[in-house]
């Protein structure tokens, strides 16, 4: 989870006028609870809260975060999910699958080559088939299904 | 009005879009490259999304990874800003057939003015001046001479699918014509796969006068007056300042509505600018529009108190003009100094890197555009403008008092800037006295570019 996520996550919240929302990262075991205080009021102002994982962080306000991309907290490392991040190389919508009902190209434990499809990012209506261009065994999927991704963003864990 | 507004850009552009869209309760998605991750007006953005990595043609120049990021972050319009993809006609026509609003003129207008003959044609059946030329093709060197002989010399051999200085000689009689007729045609064969040249009257020594133009979807075009860019070096602008201390008010009324003339003409809509050569005879003529916001709009803003980029996304959304041309008033008078990270010194070599301290000048009549900051470090992907630093003041002489104050007050440790070239051009006597050209920057500067030449020399 980094700050990208949790500033999309305000946006999201805004837009649907939600108050708070807790939010847990299957990758680092990271949980995090988004509390725009004195909701639905525009100005409120968002305020995240580490609830566990983030060795006592302080509340932050995220417009006087740390840059875009940077780390919110040094991620909890759980010895079974160890493995090399699988980055997005564009930007546009994560698929897991060829379609609803096909099974997904890759799944936590799925043995992969480098010419192995790992899903398809859809851009501009055409559906590009990322292929994992290394060897090992997928060991998270980061991204659930239909999210949208943006570029370097971590796909998938990836155990050589 | 634009509920979500995606800024294809990056820099004080992008921060100034930003500015504008917070101003009139728009939402703004900024993307960026893995360089520019660190900048800080992002965090300033409603949404931001990584689109690529640092190199251009991957990221600010990919339609496709910035049409997929208008889509994941459901934006209803897109403001290219300058550069890039602004005066792309298939980037426009992409947004239009995706149903996202480009923030400029149609893909129409965009390939029409883009292309270098058919905006002269347009010009002309508009009745606006063009330089005089072959009106085409010069197949042989024998119609070359016979067309200069009509249009008298100096000549300028251009390719026609030209650019950047290539392929372009100029000719002051009949045997540099022929050996440069030739010199052109190989080197616009080599740099384009095209020799075709053509001939046109060179302008000596012009200034550049160009005209900002707003208009909206429903036919109302208005002028918003004329900025003066004749400080150039290599046709990079270095200083901007409206009025144009170079016209009078006839010749001004004239060149602005020549330049509403050739708006009205293309079809025009939205912000753009109409560029000029002024001769030294009081001739003028058109030479290209510009179908995008500039670099030097803020001199118009400064001047007429008009928000151009709010009247943009006005105009894209459908809006009508809300002012018509009686209603604009000229206050004052506005320079703008672009800041480069460029060695002077050395030929204005970029000098990208990290800013060790950036203390930005203030006070009265300043304005300073730029998204750096002490820490920031300048990618070296992307051009080298630090900010545009601006000042109005109510007279010329004032305006270039504040300046030189202004570019004293400025901090900037780290990059070399082009800021000592800027103070000894507003020192300059010739500049002080309005009495400079297009060839000003490289007849003083020209050899040693950092050390002025003592000639004229005021401070």
């Amino acid at each position: 989870m980094d700050l990208k996520l949790i500033q999309r996550l305000i946006a999201m919240m805004k837009r649907a006028g939600v108050a708070e929302l807790d939010v847990e990262d299957p990758a680092t075991g990271l949980k995090v609870r988004v509390v725009r205080e004195g909701a639905p009021g525009p100005s409120s102002a968002p305020v995240v809260h580490l609830l566990q994982g983030g060795g006592g962080a302080p509340p932050m306000h995220p417009g006087y975060a740390a840059a875009p991309g940077a780390p919110l907290a040094a991620p909890v490392n759980e010895p079974a999910q160890q493995g090399t991040p699988f980055q997005s190389p564009m930007v546009g919508t994560f698929y897991r699958a060829n379609g609803p009902d096909a099974e997904p190209f890759a799944s936590v434990g799925t043995r992969v080559g480098p010419d192995t499809t790992l899903c398809i990012i859809e851009a501009m209506k055409v559906m590009n088939e990322i292929k994992a261009e290394t060897s090992g065994e997928v060991v998270a999927v980061l991204v659930e299904n239909g999210e949208p991704v943006e570029f370097g963003q971590p796909l998938f864990l990836i155990k050589s | 009005m634009f509920r979500r507004v995606l800024i294809a850009n990056r820099g004080e552009i992008a921060q100034r879009i930003i500015r504008a869209c917070r101003e009139l309760g728009i939402e703004t998605v900024a993307v960026y490259s893995t360089a520019d991750a660190d900048a800080v007006y992002l965090r300033q953005a409603d949404e931001t999304i990584c689109i690529g990595p640092g190199p251009s043609a991957k990221s600010y120049l990919s339609i496709p990874a910035i049409i997929a990021a208008a889509e994941i972050a459901d934006a209803d319009a897109i403001h290219p800003g300058y550069g890039f993809l602004s005066e792309n006609e298939h980037f426009a026509e992409v947004c239009r057939s995706c149903k996202i609003a480009f923030i400029g003129p149609e893909p129409e207008t965009i390939a029409k003015l883009g292309d270098k003959v058919a905006a002269r044609e347009l010009a002309k059946s508009a009745g606006v001046p063009i330089v005089p030329g072959s009106d085409g093709p010069v197949e042989d060197e024998q119609k070359a001479s016979q067309i200069a002989q009509q249009l008298g010399y100096p000549i300028m051999i251009k390719a026609a699918a030209g650019g950047g200085g290539r392929g372009m000689r100029v000719a002051r009689n009949e045997p540099s014509l022929v050996t440069g007729y030739h010199a052109a045609k190989s080197e616009a064969l080599a740099a384009f796969g095209d020799g075709t040249v053509y001939l046109e009257k060179f302008v000596e020594n012009p200034r550049h006068i160009e005209v900002q133009i707003l208009a909206d979807k429903h036919g109302h075009i208005v002028h918003l007056g004329e900025r003066d860019c004749s400080i150039q070096r290599r046709h990079q602008k270095l200083i901007e300042e409206s009025p144009s201390p170079s016209l009078t008010p006839e010749l001004r009324a004239r060149i602005c509505e020549s330049a509403v003339k050739v708006a009205r003409q293309a079809n025009y809509s939205n912000a753009g600018t109409v560029e000029f050569l002024l001769a030294r005879d009081g001739n003028y003529y058109f030479i290209e529009v510009n179908a995008r916001i500039q670099v030097e709009h803020p001199v118009t803003e400064l001047v007429t108190g008009i928000d151009l980029i709010q009247q943009q996304l006005l105009i894209a959304s459908g809006e009508k003009l809300a002012f018509e041309q009686k209603d604009i008033q000229f206050r004052g008078h506005a320079i703008e100094c672009r800041i480069n990270a460029e060695d002077p010194d050395k030929d204005f070599m970029p000098s990208p890197g990290k800013i060790d301290l950036f203390v930005p000048p203030g006070g009265p009549g300043v304005r300073l555009d730029s998204h750096c900051y002490s820490g920031y470090r300048i990618p070296p992907n992307y051009d080298s403008m630090i900010g545009k630093l601006l000042v109005h003041r109510p007279r010329r002489d004032q305006a270039i008092r504040t300046m030189l104050r202004a570019l004293d007050e400025f901090v900037i440790e780290g990059p070399k800037t082009t800021i000592p070239l800027q103070r000894n051009i507003l020192s300059h006597s010739d500049f002080r006295a309005g009495d400079h050209d297009t060839g000003f920057v490289e007849r003083y500067y020209g050899h040693h570019p950092g050390i002025p030449v003592a000639s004229g020399e005021t401070r």
